[in-house]
């Protein structure tokens, strides 16, 4: 399968997109609204899907719309809040089992495009145009619970803490469900204004993967659409410092067991696809493989933690190392870690352990077309790039390239914020 | 020895092959798809910690979390690590243990035969030295300080400390600091020898491959295992809980929670795995987000999008989860009983019974659809004896009759216990 993406234009900035392949059992069907993250505005967004997914005017009652979904075999509606860049990504969608598995003949396909199309744009709003009060109250704790509970999960903590730390004040650094101080603020009105505003202004991107056909969820969505008035904006890349400004050093404390050590670099000048994909192949190189220089440096022979990896966001040209160490390895981990780039950096790596790391992220990307997700996921990121790459094409684009490439990528590699989040000092000194 | 095995429901079938080496092979090849995933397990996880052959006098006890040490161990070898291994083919290999099985996995799209074959050979080829073991003692003791600093982990495992009073459930798959610094190569060695012989372990694959590559890697290189007689420490469980309610204070926003009922065990794994396919679907008629329950405990914020159920089954046990975040478990718990009970006496409405079973049948259908899932059933089901389209006719067969039977020996309301992870 050659995986290609058919995209069209339905509606002014609104564009349905499909890939198909009959090995599939299922649909899936997202729409996402693109809209640039902005401090204020985060949370008012980021409760938006989730009132979608309380009910529409078709199926006003949450248990009714649940029920439905049920005789729908089951079928998945999901609320999704996400970043991409400088961008926060609103998304409802639907998956729902392909018609040929259907006991009774139903036409699950256009039944579950039919119900996306409802919940996204038809909400059960009242006579004011607010959602109901209850449903706003009790979303409003979720995005709440959805910001603290950040801390459940040390690592992606540390990982978001860095993040802000490093790029204070842009946008990449807001967090996707904004802030406790934003996020009390929402209100009926401001979650209907952020409704509108989303309606209005943000590009829509309508996704279908599946093994079904797509033409009947496209027609649904045109004709739904067709009665919106727009005037969208357009998403550009972000543009961030490309070198540090000086190194920033933060340590916080929690109540934990195990020190998480996040490194965040800057990576020099990227323009052309030969250097993002130069950057992409050193990071795999560098600590993004259980082969890779970290994982055989930081884990295996130093024997000083769990994990340890690399990890280059192609949307910010950010790199991020992380890993979980006892504090008094921290200092030990953070040197070795910069020894190991150092080496790279000095084209101290073998051909063999290249062509290695090529070939696994070649495998990772074909075999990530046999998932649904991996392939919906694999287009949405595309679009929002602004390109078109089928995974095939990726893979060549990662084939070609050199060891000089690697070595120039890593040359563009600064140490900019060293975040450090530990067990507090007293019990660290009790152990 | 070569069986298939069809689905009529599905077109779809797999073959079965037991191989004369001692090991069964459960092969699927997918049409269309770019990738083959491959499980090579053992009918062996943490809750094996006493045990002994036909041949061995006596029970040996071993320390806890020795399952997922040697899991890390059989990576290295004389010639290097496994990973290193693997680097040559593309492949992305991994491995788990849980309470029941170890299982050694690799994904590929392109050059399956030499990934295969670095599979059967490391897999049955340990290497243990008191160095090597030393280096495993420092990764794996920051493995378990992860897991003792994340909340959703300390909530599962202390359920299940609480729910059981002797079955070794209740240990942590992982071990402790202390009972991993037991661990020497004699003893890696002995359970090796145990549960890693090939009578004992299944592989199994789907996806993209030929069945001939895997037969011929097998002839070539695993050797005949004499058959063996595995007898494990047979535990006296209470029928009770051991407590009612357990805490534990960690850094958490909202209080998580989970709600565990202790099922009546089957004699049989079979008739277990059969089971939950009932329970998935009960847990569904319970508290599934069709219903009223569901909608209350929502709308007066006592639960919210994060609430989940989950049924587990295996040799010995059988018990349901419901879990999520909560401001007042206890209500929770305290509703979700009332509901069991109501349900008890007034019985489950068809209405209900009929939209969940029919959901249960797209989330079944949808487990064959991929790679991963496809092999992960294959090991399940084949260490269970349950063939696996079982499962998919069991959801699509079960009645409303024997919904209202399973009811009363998986959700006894006096066997129900509480996990609660809070901060402060």
């Amino acid at each position: 399968m050659s995986y290609e993406m058919l995209r069209e234009p339905i509606g002014d900035g609104i564009y349905f997109s499909s890939v198909t392949d009959p090995k599939f059992k299922h649909n899936r069907l997202s729409v996402s609204f693109v809209l640039p993250l902005s401090r204020v505005g985060a949370s008012d967004n980021a409760v938006v899907p989730h009132l979608l997914r309380k009910g529409c005017r078709e199926c006003p009652d949450f248990s009714s719309l649940n029920a439905r979904l049920c005789q729908l075999y089951g079928a998945v509606l999901d609320a999704d809040v996400s970043k991409y860049g400088g961008y926060q990504l609103l998304e409802v969608s639907i998956r729902g089992l392909d018609n040929r598995y259907a006991l009774e003949g139903e036409d699950i396909v256009q039944q579950c495009a039919q119900l996306l199309a409802s919940v996204a744009l038809d909400p059960n709003l009242d006579e004011d145009g607010l959602f109901p009060a209850k449903d706003v109250e009790l979303e409003r704790q979720y995005v709440m619970d959805t910001i603290e509970s950040q801390i459940n999960d040390k690592r992606g903590y540390a990982l978001s803490r860095c993040m802000q730390v490093m790029c204070e004040g842009e946008p990449v650094a807001v967090r996707r469900y904004g802030y406790r101080d934003t996020a009390e603020k929402i209100s009926a009105r401001s979650a209907a204004e952020a409704y509108r505003n989303m309606l209005e202004v943000a590009p829509v991107e309508i996704l279908f993967t599946g093994s079904g056909s797509a033409d009947k969820a496209k027609e649904i969505f045109r004709r739904r659409f067709a009665g919106t008035r727009r005037s969208p904006g357009n998403y550009d890349p972000v543009r961030l410092r490309e070198t540090p400004g000086g190194l920033k050093e933060k340590t916080e404390e929690m109540d934990l067991s195990q020190g998480k050590l996040v490194m965040g670099f800057r990576t020099g000048s990227i323009t052309t696809q030969r250097q993002l994909y130069g950057a992409r192949v050193f990071a795999a190189l560098f600590g993004g493989t259980p082969f890779s220089k970290l994982f055989l440096n930081v884990r295996e022979r130093l024997s000083l933690c769990y994990y340890c990896a690399a990890r280059f966001d192609v949307a910010t040209r950010l790199l991020t190392v992380d890993s979980g160490v006892e504090t008094a390895n921290k200092q030990k981990a953070q040197d070795e870690i910069l020894a190991q780039l150092a080496a790279v950096q000095r084209g101290e790596f073998t051909d063999e352990e290249l062509a290695n790391t090529k070939l696994l992220m070649r495998g990772n990307v074909r075999t990530m077309t046999d998932s649904l997700s991996g392939l919906g996921g694999w287009y949405l990121t595309q679009i929002l790039r602004g390109q078109n790459l089928s995974p095939g094409e990726d893979a060549l684009q990662i084939e070609k390239v050199t060891r000089e490439d690697v070595i120039q990528a890593s040359g563009g590699v600064a140490l900019d914020t060293v975040y450090f989040l530990r067990g507090h000092s007293e019990q660290e000194a009790a152990k | 020895m070569k069986e298939i095995k069809q689905s009529s429901r599905l077109g779809e079938q797999y073959t079965v092959i037991k191989h004369s080496s001692g090991l069964t092979l459960k092969l699927c090849p997918m049409e269309g798809y770019s990738s083959a995933y491959a499980l090579f397990a053992t009918n062996y996880g943490s809750v094996d910690n006493c045990f002994k052959t036909g041949e061995d006098p006596d029970f040996l006890r071993v320390p806890e979390g020795i399952a997922h040490f040697l899991e890390h161990k059989l990576f290295e070898s004389e010639e290097g690590d496994a990973f290193t291994r693997y680097a040559e083919t593309g492949a992305t290999a991994n491995a788990y243990t849980t309470f029941d099985r170890t299982a050694y996995l690799f994904s590929c799209s392109e050059n399956f035969a030499q990934s295969i074959d670095i599979l059967l050979d490391f897999v049955t080829k340990p290497y243990f030295t008191p160095a090597t073991v030393e280096k495993e003692q420092g990764i794996i003791g920051q493995e378990i300080k992860m897991y003792e600093d994340n909340p959703d982990a300390r909530v599962f495992f202390n359920l299940l400390a609480a729910m059981y009073h002797k079955n070794p459930v209740r240990i942590d798959i992982v071990g402790t600091v202390d009972s991993i610094a037991q661990i020497d190569a004699d003893i890696l060695y002995r359970c090796y020898r145990t549960f890693y012989n090939l009578n004992n372990m299944v592989l199994a694959i789907a996806g993209s491959f030929e069945v001939d590559t895997v037969l011929e890697a097998c002839d070539r290189i695993l050797k005949p295992a004499a058959p063996i007689e595995i007898l494990r420490e047979q535990v006296e469980e209470p029928k009770e809980v051991r407590e009612k309610r357990v805490e534990q204070h960690l850094p958490v926003a909202v209080p998580l929670f989970q709600i565990g009922f202790k099922g009546d065990a089957a004699p049989s794994p079979e008739e277990n795995m059969l089971g939950q396919v009932e329970d998935e679907i009960l847990m569904d008629i319970i508290a599934g987000e069709s219903t009223t329950l569901y909608r209350q405990l929502y709308d007066e914020g006592l639960i919210n999008a994060t609430f989940v159920g989950d049924a587990m089954a295996s040799r010995d046990y059988t018990l349901t989860v419901y879990g999520g975040e909560s401001r007042d478990p206890d209500e929770v718990c305290r509703r979700i009983v009332a509901e069991i009970q109501r349900l008890g006496s007034q019985g489950i409405d068809p209405d209900v019974f009929q939209r969940t079973k029919k959901a249960a049948y797209g989330r079944y259908v949808g487990m064959f659809g991929r790679v991963e899932s496809v092999a992960g059933l294959m090991v399940v089901t084949h260490f269970s004896g349950v063939e696996m389209y079982s499962l998919l006719d069991k959801v699509a067969s079960v009645t409303l009759e024997e919904m209202e039977r399973r009811l009363k020996g998986s959700f006894d309301t006096t066997r129900c216990a509480l996990s609660v992870v809070c901060g402060g």
